[in-house]
């Protein structure tokens, strides 16, 4: 039998095998939500989930938040040399269910060098989101609501001379450069040279918001301007020069499709589409707040309601169920099965394999 | 020696291509030989009779140490497939079952070259088949079974 190769780097790893067709199964640690899927689906039982997943995230991106963990965090080390799932390479066959399975890209096997999403004879999930420029604004509301930092916005706002209009001008013969106006003013736009003998006043037109704090401080009668807006309207502006524009992008490899994007969109420009369906439920009598679900949540869909004040009981913990995936890492990670987790609908290419049939009616409720 | 037994089983492959009916010329380009060489062959000429009868020897091993055996003495694989094809005695259907996962594990293993994955599913050509077993052998979910067809 051909033997696989393994090769690690930091928690990722690929295992090969090289034969009629190079078969490669790549692992990144960063991406995987630690739902367990892998684990589950693997007909070779190579695929172990660790127990770390439960708390990676918290211990290795956030700072400790609740009194408690301060104190298990001590007994940990600053860094992790723990992936979140382990593949005994001597036991994979390659076939690539945990990679067609992964509602993510933590796992992907390629076969000569084409992923198998990009193969029709594997099922893939109807999953995606987008964001459509016409309809972006630009606000960032989204970049900053990804809790996988999967979004890039970049914008280029336009001049600022061309969204205001004006007339200034300074009367040297007036001026004494004391600095007032200088100092005043919110768009830094005026530069005074005070020494003697070297006196000098400019003022860069494209950052002047002709506001007039200047004219109005100036203890001479050295700076004339004028706000034309102010007196005629904005009739020498062009709307179209005050238009924001950019550019939108959604890493894929990061994207885990919870909709935070589409639900902080105040226009319709961020759309998505989730993998799976269901439901998820707390059962408050069990829930003891530990936090658990919500360091290893990868859509911060799980949160604690804000506290009451000094002393006050932490509350149960709280679902949004908008931004939930239904991958059940959360479930798997509760210590009191408090969490319920149900998925009704897989929303998957067809596919005419049996087994893998089975395979994806087996991760369905 | 191992070039003798080659050629032994070459003879042998040639006699039965040419109890199948195919011409001299037609079983040189066959087995990649000259012409005059397959003719003396089946003449009787040019081979040692102790070669045949260690190629024979060799063709009733069990199908795997037959390939195996095969595969050793010829370099191309290409040639000690063609060798197995033809002068196996024993015929076989392979059967996979929906169990399979498509890994290509047998693709793999099988030096016959039968099998294929088609759509997430391996496929087996029973007529390339020559009974090793090595992809049943390999398979991680047992989907493969081969069975020996036997003429009444």
């Amino acid at each position: 039998m051909i033997r696989n190769l393994k090769e690690v780097k930091d928690n990722n790893f690929d295992i090969t095998r090289d034969a009629e067709e190079v078969r490669n199964l790549s692992f990144n640690d960063s991406t995987c939500l630690g739902c367990g899927i892998c684990e589950s689906t693997c007909p070779v039982e190579a695929i172990t989930l660790n127990a770390i997943a439960v708390d990676a995230r918290h211990r290795t991106f956030n700072d400790v938040y609740f009194s408690g963990h301060e104190k298990i965090a001590q007994n940990f080390k600053e860094e992790f040399d723990v992936q979140r799932i382990s593949i005994d390479e001597s036991k994979c066959v390659l076939c690539g269910m945990c990679s067609g399975l992964c509602p993510v890209d933590a796992l992907v096997l390629t076969i000569d060098g084409t992923p198998i999403k990009e193969i029709d004879a594997y099922p893939h999930y109807n999953a995606f989101s987008e964001i459509d420029d016409d309809e972006c604004i630009y606000c960032k509301r989204c970049e900053i609501a990804c809790p996988r930092d999967a979004i890039v916005i970049e914008r280029i706002l336009p001049n600022r001379a061309d969204l205001v209009t004006g007339e200034i001008e300074v009367d040297d013969d007036e001026c004494i450069y004391c600095g007032v106006c200088e100092e005043l003013c919110p768009a830094e736009a005026i530069v005074v040279d005070k020494e003697t003998g070297k006196e000098s006043i400019v003022i860069d037109k494209d950052k002047c918001v002709y506001c007039l704090v200047c004219k109005k401080a100036c203890p001479t009668t050295a700076i004339k301007a004028v706000c034309r807006s102010c007196s005629y309207g904005e009739y020498d502006l062009d709307p179209a020069n005050a238009v924001v524009k950019g550019n939108s992008v959604i890493d894929s490899e990061l994207c885990v499709f919870c909709g935070w994007c589409e639900g902080v969109c105040p226009t319709d420009a961020a759309k998505h589409k989730k993998p799976f369906e269901g439901s998820i439920e707390i059962d408050d009598e069990k829930c003891q707040a530990c936090g658990a679900c919500v360091d290893i949540c990868g859509c911060n869909a799980l949160a604690f309601p804000v506290s009451s004040g000094p002393g006050s009981r932490m509350e149960h913990v709280i679902a949004n169920g908008d931004y939930c995936v239904k991958c059940k890492a959360c479930a798997k990670a509760c210590p009191n099965g408090a969490i319920t987790v149900k998925r009704t609908e897989i929303d998957h290419t067809p596919i005419s394999s049996t087994t893998w049939k089975e395979a994806l009616d087996a991760i369905k409720d | 020696m191992p070039k003798h037994i080659a050629s032994g089983l070459k003879y042998l492959a040639a006699v039965k291509l040419k109890d199948a009916g195919k011409s001299h010329q037609a079983i040189a380009d066959e087995l990649g030989v000259d012409r005059s060489t397959i003719s003396h062959y089946l003449n009787g000429r040019n081979l040692s009779w102790n070669s045949i009868d260690v190629a024979r020897t060799i063709i009733d091993l069990t199908p795997r140490d037959f390939l195996r055996m095969t595969e050793a003495i010829f370099d191309e694989p290409e040639q000690s497939r063609k060798i197995v094809n033809i002068c196996r005695e024993r015929n076989f259907e392979v059967i996979i079952e929906d169990s399979c996962i498509g890994c290509g594990l047998c693709v793999n293993a099988c030096t016959m070259q039968a099998i294929s994955l088609e759509s997430l599913q391996a496929h087996a050509d029973s007529i390339q088949c020559c009974g090793c077993e090595l992809c049943s052998e390999d398979c991680p979910t047992n989907s493969i079974k081969i069975l020996e067809i036997e003429y009444d």
